[in-house]
């Protein structure tokens, strides 16, 4: 049973978690992420009282688990990452996950292209479109994007050929693609 | 062509969707150990994803390196094991829920069964009520008149109320003595030979016997021929005619009675109590015949013979009777040795079936 759950996406094992209270399907979610979930948390680790790794995981793992059963999340790593952060960060208000409307515009142009894989007109169609918003962005952003992109460029060759930091350049990246996604998205109304 | 055709698949890669990285990958990718089209998907998708590229920049300081194997294999650990609780516990529980669910189809099963089993007796019970009601009742067979015998006379009286569409019968009612002053006439015009034979007393009961044979004589028009002494010859027509002449015999000893019963009453009270046992055999075999005669005039020969048969041997004035009737019976039945037998028997009984059964065997 564990073996058929691993296999499954991010997504279905959401569905299983919350639909059919799948404690299994859960368990695999969280384990697929707990490496990631240490790792941000280790430098709040023995910072103060219950930050032992025994209770600051349990208590994680938790807090993820309740906010499973409740929240919309339509990526789970924006999700775990806003709910691990509010509990390093103590923060007493539990305010709801919520994504932003640039990610949920990037999830969008995402999943547009996932469906239009198997079939070259849409693909075709999806390519042009992109290609037209493409040639609204800024000179820069059309650099970075077309250098790492279409040029295969990595982070650190583009931030020593515009002298950026690593974190520069991702954040660039970043910004010029979901540009891209909310123009996409106003100028085709979301078809 | 081929160039912007690759260039298309190239700029649809910006959007394409990339798992974040997994716990292989990540120490790889910080070791520089990745291929480069490996390494290009890991930071296509660092692009978007916050967690992926937190945890890198925080695996970079090397204080932190040192921790992660062991607490990400711990924490990994502590996942696995309760997932297995809790799978062990949602399997337990679909035993249980299975199981609940097993029993509880067996409870509703039973429940449903019994509940038709319920439903199918009431049914038939209604339906043999039903059948009862519908069926026409036999009129004092054996067992009813044992039965009537063993009751109480009110019970009897509505048992005869009953049938007095069929046959004339006695109702007990209380003005006695201004009918008796009614009644005289007619029997004084009937002959009394029989009045020795039959000791009734009970007033209220003579009355309307007379009453209801004078009914049933004006209903029924085919009551009238065997007064004439010709029926016998129209009887040999039609079958339930010739039935009907002992309907009217009945009557004349039956006013005989009264006076008797209303002399007794006045002279001695005292032989009231004594009496009682003939009254009942006599009204035995008055239902008995009776009986016999709804039996006859259903054209149940077979049945009827049977009656009278039984009612043959009584000593009573039903005995005569029943002997002429079983003669009647047989001569409709094309038994005419046997009709003439019991023609000549009721003859040799030279009672008040004498000539009509002399007539009958005359015309045989």
């Amino acid at each position: 049973m564990l073996q058929q759950l691993t296999n499954l996406s991010d997504k279905e094992l959401i569905s299983r978690a919350r639909k059919l209270k799948d404690q299994e399907a859960e368990g695999v979610l969280l384990e697929r992420y707990s490496h990631l979930l240490v790792a941000i948390s280790m430098p709040h680790l023995n910072t103060g009282p219950g930050t032992t790794p025994e209770e600051m995981y349990t208590s994680i793992l938790q807090r993820l688990s309740n906010s499973l059963k409740t929240q919309t999340i339509p990526k789970a790593n924006e999700w775990l990452h806003y709910t691990v952060k509010a509990q390093n960060d103590k923060a007493d208000r539990n305010i709801p996950f919520f994504p932003s409307s640039e990610s949920r515009n990037v999830q969008q142009v995402e999943n547009k292209v996932e469906k239009a894989s198997n079939n070259l007109l849409e693909q075709q169609q999806l390519a042009n479109q992109i290609q037209q918003v493409f040639k609204q962005l800024e000179q820069e952003e059309k650099f970075f994007l077309q250098q790492f992109y279409i040029e295969q460029k990595t982070f650190a060759e583009l931030a020593a050929a515009k002298k950026y930091t690593l974190e520069q350049v991702r954040l660039k990246l970043q910004g010029a693609k979901q540009k891209m996604a909310s123009l996409m998205m106003t100028q085709t109304d979301g078809k | 062509m081929a160039n912007n055709l690759v260039n298309n698949d190239k700029i649809l890669k910006v959007f394409s969707n990339i798992r974040c990285l997994n716990r292989d990958q990540l120490p790889r990718y910080l070791d520089g150990r990745l291929t480069d089209v490996e390494k290009h998907l890991v930071e296509q998708h660092l692009v978007d994803c916050n967690l992926c590229n937190e945890a890198l920049h925080v695996l970079q300081q090397p204080q932190y390196r040192e921790k992660y194997q062991s607490l990400s294999v711990s924490i990994q650990q502590y996942i696995r094991n309760s997932i297995k609780q809790v799978s062990h516990v949602q399997k337990a529980e679909r035993y249980q829920r299975n199981e609940q669910k097993k029993e509880s189809l067996l409870i509703y099963f039973w429940v449903v069964a019994a509940i038709a089993l319920a439903a199918g007796g009431i049914y038939l019970v209604q339906q043999e009520k039903r059948f009862k009601i519908q069926s026409p009742k036999p009129l004092a067979s054996a067992a009813d008149v044992k039965a009537i015998q063993a009751s109480s006379t009110e019970p009897i009286g509505a048992a005869k109320q009953d049938t007095v569409t069929a046959v004339p019968v006695p109702v007990p009612t209380p003005p006695v003595v201004v009918k008796e002053n009614a009644v005289k006439p007619v029997v004084k015009k009937d002959s009394l030979k029989v009045k020795d034979t039959l000791k009734v007393k009970v007033a209220p009961v003579i009355k309307p016997v007379v009453k209801t044979d004078s009914v049933a004589k004006k209903a029924s028009p085919a009551v009238k021929p065997p007064e004439d002494k010709k029926s016998d010859s129209d009887a040999k027509k039609v079958a339930v005619p010739k039935d009907s002449p002992p309907v009217k015999k009945d009557p004349p000893p039956v006013k005989k009675e009264e006076p008797k019963v209303a002399a007794k009453d006045t002279d001695d009270k005292k032989t009231v109590t004594k009496v009682t046992a003939p009254v009942e055999t006599n009204n035995t075999d008055e239902f008995l015949y009776k009986a016999a005669m709804v039996y006859h005039q259903q054209g149940d020969l077979n049945e009827a013979i049977s009656r009278y048969k039984h009612l043959s041997t009584s000593s009573s004035r039903y005995g005569e009777l029943a002997r002429y009737q079983l003669a009647v019976c047989y001569r409709s039945k094309g038994q005419t040795g046997k009709a003439r037998r019991m023609f000549k028997e009721v003859v040799g009984m030279n009672g008040s079936m004498k000539d009509k059964a002399q007539a009958a065997l005359d015309n045989l």
